[in-house]
């Protein structure tokens, strides 16, 4: 069967991205209205880890940059949270703005070595500082401002502001449904902060050092502040998706922020497919409806094929699955979930770009069903060249 | 004098486990420029397989004593070292180094879930140390304490060490093995068994990790799955201190990180402590990164533009 031919901005195209849209708002919504409350904390979790999943990618799928240093941006924002309502009584809402602010800074600072190592040498300073970040939070000498190893717990939320369109909001499910429209605010802030970056400017260069350093500085572009700024950027979504995941579980502690957390991220950003703007959405989701599936296996007394495969571990075995996963994806797929599925999309619509120069703006460097996947999975060396 | 050699004493313990891990990275790095990162990962299974061993009663019902468990754990190291080499590594390297990073992600992951869901739970699984470690097991050497198992870890990582500069200097398989490192594809068309040597590469890398392993878990008395992520860290930091593909370079970088961050700890217990050791180990990491980036003993890149 031949694949329909859908023309880049003709009324076709608009009609794919309308009922693209209108999908993605009708799941948001049918979630707080129509599920229990288990299910809107979970898909919460999911929108959180959007949220860190799309800045991981802005470094390390657009930017090529290895980072398994998050889980110290996504301690910083939650613990700034926790600090800030809990020893000076701040209202939770206004912690956002700081934790993102603060964020950026410590975001910016850290790219610091970026601009001078790569590759592995890259990746092992910020293993250092996913390690670091609970280390440097025991610490007896800050441990007046973050109670040391002990954490901050039970703190002190306010009443859910009363929002008219959403309806009553009381007890356990009007906190979930806050909770569940906050990191909805959150995931959607920073799906449309990467796409304004990849499609800008300097997204434009950030690709381009990805792909030759060299030839890019040559042309002009700033790898010092483009690699800044994306890095603190990052920084800033990821510390306030941190401080969201504080406010949920309403409390802090050292441990919550290990090196599996930031690897957790790392996952979750490829499964999805990098340097996609969608990949990490899916990723998100995969991860956590995976989590949500297997909760019951393992442990003994689960039965049949499930019991035989996972019979011996103790616990739920979604981070083997996962592993297990993303190894294969690694050979069978690169470019992760969404890769597979734009290749069977491409099966069915083409959308065919149109020709250079016919249009005013420059074209986007991707969309939703664009069949043309270019490199998203990039290479680190500079040996290779084109 | 006498907290001064107490810690030197306790860093170069240490150190050795450091220098241990570090070598297996090194031993990689030579061969195949990847850093591996499940290397603490790798260590920690061997671990509870060496601990798994040990409670097999095949003689009596005594179980297998723990020297011949360990030396199971070091066979499981090096088989899961090479399988990872052969199955993994080989052929996702032609594809990117990227795609390698993640799959060793992967693994990572993957075996702390195994370690995590099948033993992680308490009560955990108690294991001796491989040397005497009562509370009065100690020589006083100036007057400062001693302890044997400090010692008997010394006297392993050096006697490893010595081994393995043996195998790489005067036999065949190591001539092979620096002969890949050099230049892989002239080294092939003289017909070394590159892929064969690259898969022993890695199980050696393994089976120094599983040594490692084993003598972290005795020195706590017990196995857990999170024991050698800082390890893992601190061997990371001794190799790029001696140079990412020098052997010599990660002994004495293990060794140095482990005194110096022990000495600062005695000496500036406010600053510094038990809970911050870990900064002196990126301190270095960064410190010679920035300054002398091949480290103290590794080879000049030189990279052709």
């Amino acid at each position: 069967m031949m694949p329909l031919k859908v023309h880049w901005g003709s009324p076709g195209h608009w009609a794919i991205r309308l009922i693209w849209v209108a999908a993605t708002i009708a799941f948001v919504v049918y979630i707080p209205t129509q599920t229990q409350p288990g299910t809107i904390g979970d898909m919460t979790v999911a929108l959180e880890l959007v949220a860190v999943a799309m800045a991981l990618n802005l470094v390390m799928g657009y930017g090529g940059l290895i980072s398994l240093g998050h889980s110290a941006y996504f301690g910083l924002g939650a613990y700034t949270m926790a600090v800030l309502v809990d020893h000076y009584g701040w209202s939770q809402g206004w912690t956002l703005y700081v934790a993102a602010a603060f964020g950026f800074v410590v975001g910016c600072l850290t790219s610091l070595p970026a601009l001078r190592l790569k590759g592995v040498y890259l990746a092992l300073t910020s293993i250092g500082l996913a390690v670091l970040f609970p280390q440097l939070v025991k610490w007896q000498k800050l441990e007046w401002l973050t109670d040391g190893a002990r954490g901050i717990d039970n703190l002190q939320y306010d009443e859910i502001p009363v929002w008219p369109i959403l309806g009553e909001l009381d007890g356990r499910r009007g906190r979930a449904v806050w909770m569940y429209w906050l990191a909805v605010i959150v995931a959607t802030i920073a799906y449309f902060i990467c796409r304004g970056i990849v499609k800008s400017r300097v997204g434009r260069s950030l690709i381009a050092i990805r792909d030759n350093e060299t030839a890019a500085a040559v042309m002009g572009v700033n790898r010092a502040r483009t690699q800044t700024i994306v890095y603190g950027l990052s920084a800033a979504i990821t510390a306030t998706a941190g401080a969201l995941f504080g406010i949920r579980i309403n409390g802090v502690s050292p441990d919550q922020f290990d090196l599996i957390l930031s690897i957790t991220f790392v996952v979750i950003m490829v499964i999805g497919g990098g340097a996609t703007l969608w990949g990490p959405v899916i990723g998100a989701f995969a991860y956590v409806v995976l989590e949500i599936r297997t909760r019951e296996w393992g442990g003994g007394d689960s039965e049949g094929l499930v019991g035989v495969l996972f019979g011996w571990l103790k616990g739920s075995p979604a981070t083997l699955i996962l592993a297990v996963v993303l190894l294969v994806l690694m050979f069978v797929a690169p470019y992760g979930i969404i890769g597979l599925l734009k290749r069977l999309a491409a099966k069915f619509v083409v959308i065919v770009p149109s020709p250079a120069g016919t249009r005013s703006n420059v074209p986007p460097v991707e969309e939703g069903l664009d069949p043309s996947i270019d490199e998203p999975f990039p290479s680190v060396s500079t040996e290779e060249t084109p | 004098m006498e907290r001064f050699l107490d810690a030197v004493f306790l860093g170069l313990s240490s150190g050795a486990i450091y220098s241990l891990v570090a070598l297996g990275l090194v031993v990689v790095f030579r061969g195949t420029g990847h850093l591996n990162f499940a290397a603490g990962e790798m260590a920690t299974f061997s671990a509870y397989i060496t601990w798994v061993v040990t409670t097999w009663t095949l003689f009596g019902d005594t179980g297998l004593p723990l020297w011949l468990a360990t030396l199971a754990g070091m066979v499981f190291g090096f088989a899961l070292g090479a399988t990872t080499e052969v199955f993994i590594v080989s052929p996702l390297s032609k594809k990117s180094p990227l795609a390698v990073f993640v799959a060793l992600i992967a693994i990572l992951l993957g075996i702390n879930a195994i370690d995590v869901g099948r033993w992680g739970a308490p009560p955990s699984e108690e294991i001796d140390s491989l040397f005497p470690n009562d509370p009065d097991d100690f020589v006083r050497l100036f007057g400062a304490v001693w302890r044997w198992e400090d010692i008997g870890t010394l006297i392993v990582t050096l006697v490893a060490s010595a081994l393995l500069f043996l195998l790489f200097g005067k036999t065949k398989i190591g001539l092979a093995m620096r002969a890949v490192a050099s230049n892989s594809e002239s080294s092939k068309l003289v017909g070394v068994p590159t892929k064969l040597v690259l898969a022993g590469s890695w199980g050696l890398s393994g089976s120094l990790a599983a040594l490692a392993g084993v003598m972290v878990a005795g020195a706590q008395s017990q196995v857990t799955p999170t024991m050698m992520f800082t390890i893992f860290v601190y061997a990371s930091a001794a190799a790029t201190l001696g140079g990412l593909d020098s052997p010599i370079g990660a002994v004495v970088g293990g060794l140095s990180i482990g005194v110096l961050e022990n000495v600062a700890a005695e000496f500036a217990p406010e600053w510094i402590g038990q809970e911050m050791k870990l900064s002196v180990a990126l301190l270095c990491i960064f410190v010679v990164l920035f300054v002398k980036p091949s480290g103290l003993f590794g080879t000049e890149r030189v990279e052709r533009v």
